[in-house]
């Protein structure tokens, strides 16, 4: 299987403090890989230097064969090929759910308007939106922001998705409805990375789960060797306190 | 009673307020506009700089905001009619005026355009750029309509200030409403002109106020 993105011994440091150390981690086509660990263990930082929002300072993290550009509208074109969902939803407040959908189609991709909106209501149908397409972000719950943010990115058709803890700024109730549309998103073949602390789900829906502390990588396989068979003390403990 | 409404003086006061009343609206319109528009450039410089190379720009940006808001625009009318004739710089009384008010609007406009920009959420800028938008499209699509939101009240609170300003000009002789009605009243040793031109200046900005209030509602935060 060849990998989608690679991060290849990337390192991160914060004011002295090591956030990411020599990290190593494949992403194959059509793979869930779940990212898990407690608190500032590193999993957003892990993710937003594969797109660069978070300039990584050491290693190399390598997208499609090629390393990722350091700036300028090659680091542009790699980002809209690599979707990015965030914990807090950040939709375009402004905006409504077509148009949040529709704005990079149009605007990064340089799709006209009738071609943008086509993409953006798709991508809101998949999501299963497709009769909220007017809707302003304040008037939907969380779940539904968070599946137009979902849809946001999917709009520009990306190779991957990087998902920063999706349903933790949820209610529990409408968790259920965002984890759906990851895992029919799965079954379509869609690559994704997805910060979780939803153990449950990584388990039935990952390929790959890696467990991070302090920066590190610890273990990363299958869900169940890494759940059910933990090597290491520090993800003994981890998986004990859930 | 009879002195502050001499109808006779007003009678002849009143033709040549109401050619003060174009000069008055042309300046506090041109000034307001320039004084806006520079604002909300420097405004935009400063924010798609920040982080680059180029940060000096930004706090050249900062200190002349912080220069022309401490300067009353008094003092730099008189120096841009009275002083710069020295350095080889004409300007008629209402270049002069223009300049002093569009100069000290753009100070305070920028501050309010840049404290919008900053006001609005670091993720909104994330997300924007997270989906291949450039810097300079994530500001213009995202993040400006947001900031415009938030400055709409303090802007429009600085433009009524800048056009009731405009009556400085009538100390470097431009014909506004105050220097017209001075004029009469200095022929005519009546004090009525003077009161028919405070009248003129509650009757144009008085609507201003009220639009100024209805927007601070309209555009309140939630």
């Amino acid at each position: 299987m060849s990998a989608v993105l690679e991060l290849r011994g990337v390192g991160k440091t914060f004011a002295g403090v090591p956030a990411l150390r020599d990290i190593h981690l494949a992403v194959g086509t059509s793979e869930l890989v779940a990212l898990i660990g407690p608190s500032g263990s590193g999993k957003s930082t892990l993710l937003r230097c594969c797109n660069r929002l978070t300039e990584p300072d050491g290693g190399e993290v390598v997208f499609e064969g090629s390393p990722v550009p350091a700036g300028g509208a090659e680091l542009a074109s790699v980002r809209r090929r690599m979707g990015m969902v965030f914990q807090a939803f950040n939709l375009y407040p402004h905006l409504n759910a077509l148009e949040n959908a529709a704005l990079a189609p149009r605007r990064a991709a340089g799709l006209g308007q009738g071609e943008a909106e086509t993409a953006a209501r798709e991508a809101l149908e998949r999501v299963g939106l497709g009769d909220r397409t007017t809707a302003m972000p304040d008037e939907l719950s969380g779940g539904q922001q968070q599946r137009v943010a979902i849809a946001r990115a999917l709009a520009l058709r990306p190779r991957i998705l990087l998902l920063d803890e999706p349903t933790s700024a949820l209610d529990p109730e409408l968790v259920g409805s965002v984890l759906r549309v990851i895992r029919s998103l799965k079954e379509d073949g869609v690559a994704m990375l997805i910060a979780t602390h939803e153990i449950a789900f990584a388990r039935e829906a990952a390929d790959r789960i890696a467990f991070l502390a302090d920066g590190e990588i610890l273990e990363c396989g299958p869900p169940a060797e890494i759940l059910d068979r933990p090597k290491s003390e520090r993800l003994q403990s981890f998986l004990s306190r859930l | 009673m009879r002195i502050f409404f001499d109808a006779e003086v007003l009678a002849a006061a009143w033709p040549g307020i109401c050619s003060g009343i174009g000069v008055t609206l042309g300046l506090a319109l041109t000034s307001i506009a320039a004084g806006v528009a520079l604002g909300l450039v420097l405004a935009t410089v400063r924010a798609l700089l920040r982080g680059a190379p180029l940060r000096p720009v930004g706090g050249l940006i900062a200190a002349y905001a912080d220069v022309f808001r401490a300067m009353p625009p008094l003092v730099l009318l008189v120096v841009l009619y009275f002083a710069a004739p020295f350095a080889g710089i004409e300007l008629s009384g209402f270049m002069a005026a223009f300049v002093a008010l569009g100069l000290v609007l753009g100070a305070s406009a920028e501050e309010i355009f840049w404290a919008g920009i900053t006001s609005v959420n670091r993720g909104q800028w994330e997300a924007a750029l997270s989906t291949g938008l450039s810097r300079g499209e994530a500001f213009r699509r995202v993040v400006l309509p947001q900031a415009v939101r938030l400055t709409i009240p303090p802007l429009t609170n600085r433009a009524i200030a800048t056009g009731k300003n405009t009556a400085l000009a009538s100390v470097v002789a431009v014909p506004e409403v105050l220097n017209q009605a001075a004029s009469v009243q200095a022929q005519t040793a009546s004090p009525a002109p003077l009161l028919l031109a405070a009248g003129v200046y509650v009757a144009l900005f008085l609507p201003l106020v009220r639009i100024g209030r209805w927007l601070e509602t309209r555009f309140h935060i939630r």
